[in-house]
């Protein structure tokens, strides 16, 4: 009888201890999002950029004779990337389009550059980057006389 | 001449480039711009209008004759 009582008992703590344990299982990780590699940081204007391609007085104002410089700020690494610049006029018609492979091991920056022998017609303008197709900044500006 | 009232300016005589702080992948492409030919993209990227070859034999699945480029064509540059 002693016996047969101990045997349910144990029974009875094993099935509990499996309720607990079903109960405590950890749910499964979310799954981690893809790492990021490779991003623009930032689009800068100006009338010419240093060494390193970046703007040091950045503008978004031009007269009709300025070179305009699109310097473009990026962080991570990549074995090979394809940065583009699209330039337009307030119309939409495109004044420039430019293209420039990279294989970036950090920050970096890339420049994109524009000029009019003949001056720029006054308005206004914007510049729209995209990295391997996909949109990664825009920069809109003015031509004054 | 700026041409402030024109409501479609003439952008064809706009010049343009690009450089970058970050190394050219092995190898690099080149989107064909009105105005180009093989021999001016050589001169551009290589400093040698004469390596026109190197590229038009890169891109012969592409390139059916050499004289006749098309704006918008993405054409591969091996390294020089």
């Amino acid at each position: 009888m002693i016996a047969h009582a101990r045997h349910w008992s144990v029974m009875v703590a094993t099935l509990a201890g499996a309720a607990v344990a079903c109960k405590k299982a950890p749910p499964p990780p979310p799954a981690a999002p893809p790492a990021v590699t490779f991003s623009v940081t930032g689009v800068t204007l100006g009338k010419a950029v240093a060494a390193d391609r970046s703007v040091a007085q950045p503008l978004t104002t031009f007269g009709p004779k300025d070179t305009i410089y699109a310097s473009v700020a990026t962080v991570g690494s990549s074995t090979s990337a394809t940065m583009a610049a699209l330039w337009t006029f307030q119309t939409g018609q495109t004044v420039f389009a430019d293209t420039q492979a990279i294989a970036p091991q950090g920050p970096a920056h890339t420049e994109f550059h524009i000029s009019k022998p003949s001056g720029w017609p006054v308005g206004k303008y914007k510049v729209t980057i995209s990295l391997d197709g996909a949109p990664a900044g825009a920069q809109d500006f003015e031509v004054h006389r | 001449m700026t041409k402030p009232d024109d409501p479609t300016p003439d952008f064809s005589d706009v010049e343009g480039g690009s450089s970058s702080s970050a190394p050219p992948p092995a190898t690099r492409t080149y989107t064909v711009k009105a105005g180009d030919s093989l021999s001016k993209i050589a001169k551009q990227i290589y400093g040698d209008a004469n390596k026109w070859r190197t590229i038009y034999q890169a891109n012969t699945d592409k390139i059916k004759n050499p004289d006749l480029i098309h704006p918008g064509q993405v054409l591969t540059i091996p390294p020089a």
